[in-house]
């Protein structure tokens, strides 16, 4: 459970984020918004990349915006980025053991953990391939086998499925959509593409100029008028 | 432990030490006295040359205060060779574990600043070394704490295993060989994972929960410990030093012919070593003005940011790679 409370965030003259409260409670929770709403603006502040200048943060009654960024990463608060964090000269393997490195697993855990994500996300043969060497879906499921590795109780996705094919979007749904089942962790999914948050979020929040327009259950969010205003144009 | 095992004995770390012991064996038995020591000096400043190195190529940040950090480690051993009895390995470890420090303090700006910043701001920390080592000069068996005297009444011992400069010029690549592998294990487990998130992007590294203030300062205590242990051998290898030989153009110098060398592996520090010392001590031999070297190491310089990025240890690599397929496809 994340439960935000009257969230602040200023650059400059313009506020990102306009006194936002918000409880997400479910499995998987979208957040939709058009350009500029305060989406990616909302996972920093979450991720701690971006300070707010006022509200609260808790997580499974763990005050987010006390701890450090990697603090919170190691406490179970897993990311992944629009532009996917692939390092080239470092094989799949390095990337999901950088997240076990600091879970203090004995080796043998290590191991079995780092199989299971590949397994999960059907990486096993890529395991020693380079970051070079991936294509656009190998680099975003490195990076959520990366996140799922860290044991997560939160996985926030931004914008997972930029840049995939219609195939390599519905192999990432059902892999999100099992996130919580096989991993436990709850996600919160930022994405444009208005068919992939219907299908797995049974929860959506609308942002628009850094305020909630429209939170709820997604079918209800996606009737709602003023998301078709300032979103799904009219 | 299977894992440590199997890093340890890796075809890497094989491979130095094949190629250390081939040199402890040959190089004496064939190098007349003054290359002996000159190879003593390439060693001990492909030592350096590593340090360097590993910083630019794990964290992309330039340091160009790797010479003065030699300096630091040179005035510790001296300082303990002739302050205490201790023997020659303690006081290396000690001198390495000061520039580690000093290294340290290097890393404060490294928090904050990248790119040509932070390179100026070490470059005037070496700048700052040049004056202390200019002032005060390095210990030489005197009084006081900075123990300096007109005419040097003490004597720098060696190791116990290593009087002689055949000996001690094995001593220093068996003392190599070991910091390339410390390098090496750094950079295939935790740190080198955390480097490379680093190197990534410092939101990334956290994101995965990395500590990047730990690991920045990790990658600067290891460059300057390996930079102190540089230092320690060539107070043992010299037995007095020169505060010119630690002029703040000189971590600039080496920093230059790292790259040319090579910045992601052991022979690119070796490389990097045989420019900096072995290259005008060639010219000198050939009776020409060792100055010479600059003008090739600028033109390297150029060739390796143009077209190798690797430094001429990867275009070797590369080589051998070629020569490889090539064979694999004629059988």
């Amino acid at each position: 459970m994340i439960g935000i409370e009257a969230l602040t965030v200023s650059f400059g003259g313009v506020r990102a984020l306009d006194d936002l409260s918000l409880e997400m409670k479910d499995d998987v929770v979208g957040i939709i918004g058009p350009n500029g709403a305060g989406k990616t603006t909302l996972i920093n502040v979450l991720s701690g990349f971006v300070e707010p200048a006022s509200g609260a943060v808790i997580a499974h009654d763990h005050d987010l915006l006390a701890m450090k960024p990697h603090a919170r990463a190691r406490w179970g608060l897993a990311r992944s980025f629009q532009k996917a964090q692939i390092v080239p000269d470092r094989t799949v393997e390095d990337h999901i053991r950088v997240a076990l490195d600091f879970q203090h697993l004995p080796e043998r855990d290590n191991e079995r953990v780092l199989g299971r994500v590949l397994e999960f996300t059907g990486l096993t043969e890529h395991r020693r391939r380079i970051g070079a060497r991936l294509n656009s879906a190998e680099r975003r499921l490195t990076e959520i086998a990366r996140c799922l590795a860290s044991s997560p109780k939160i996985v926030l996705l931004d914008e997972p499925g930029g840049g995939l094919s219609q195939n390599e979007t519905s192999l990432l749904q059902s892999l999100i959509g099992a996130i919580k089942q096989e991993f436990g962790a709850m996600v919160v999914l930022i994405d444009h593409d208005v068919d992939l948050i219907r299908a797995i979020c049974s929860h959506t929040a609308v942002l628009d100029f850094g305020k909630l327009i429209a939170f709820g259950e997604t079918e209800a969010v996606f009737r709602n008028e003023k998301v078709k205003a300032a979103y799904l144009g009219g | 432990m299977a894992k440590a095992f199997q890093l340890l004995f890796s075809r890497y770390t094989l491979v130095i030490l094949a190629c250390a012991s081939a040199s402890m064996l040959a190089l004496p038995l064939v190098l007349g006295a003054i290359w002996v020591k000159v190879l003593t000096s390439v060693t001990i400043f492909a030592i350096a040359a590593a340090g360097t190195s590993l910083v630019y190529a794990q964290l992309r940040l330039v340091n160009l205060a790797q010479v003065a950090l030699v300096g630091v480690g040179g005035w510790i051993m001296l300082r303990l060779n002739h302050g205490t009895a201790f023997p020659f390995e303690v006081s290396l470890l000690l001198s390495g574990a000061g520039a580690g420090l000093v290294g340290m303090l290097l890393a404060i700006p490294a928090m904050r600043m990248r790119g040509l910043y932070l390179a100026l701001v070490t470059l005037m920390a070496a700048g700052a070394f040049q004056i202390i080592f200019t002032a005060f000069q390095f210990p030489n068996g005197g009084d006081g704490f900075w123990g300096v005297a007109l005419q040097s009444p003490g004597e720098m011992r060696r190791p116990l295993l290593a009087p002689g400069d055949e000996a001690y010029l094995r001593y220093t690549i068996a003392v190599a060989a070991i910091c390339f592998i410390i390098v090496h294990l750094h950079q295939e487990t935790r740190s080198g994972r955390a480097w490379a998130m680093i190197r990534q992007s410092e939101a990334n590294a956290m994101a995965a929960g990395v500590d990047v203030t730990v690991y920045k300062v990790r990658a600067f205590v290891l460059a300057g410990f390996l930079a102190g242990i540089a230092g320690g051998l060539l107070a043992g290898a010299l037995k007095i030093l020169d505060s010119r030989s630690f002029a703040a153009g000189e971590s600039v110098l080496l920093f230059a012919v790292s790259v040319v060398g090579g910045v992601y592996g052991w022979l690119g520090a070796v490389i990097a070593g045989l420019l900096y010392r072995g290259v005008p001590a060639l010219f000198n031999n050939l009776g020409q003005d060792a100055d010479l070297s600059l003008i090739i190491f600028g033109a390297a310089l150029l060739h390796a940011i143009i077209t190798a990025e690797r430094g001429l240890a990867g275009q070797i690599a590369d080589a051998f790679d070629g020569l490889r397929r090539k064979r694999e496809e004629t059988q």
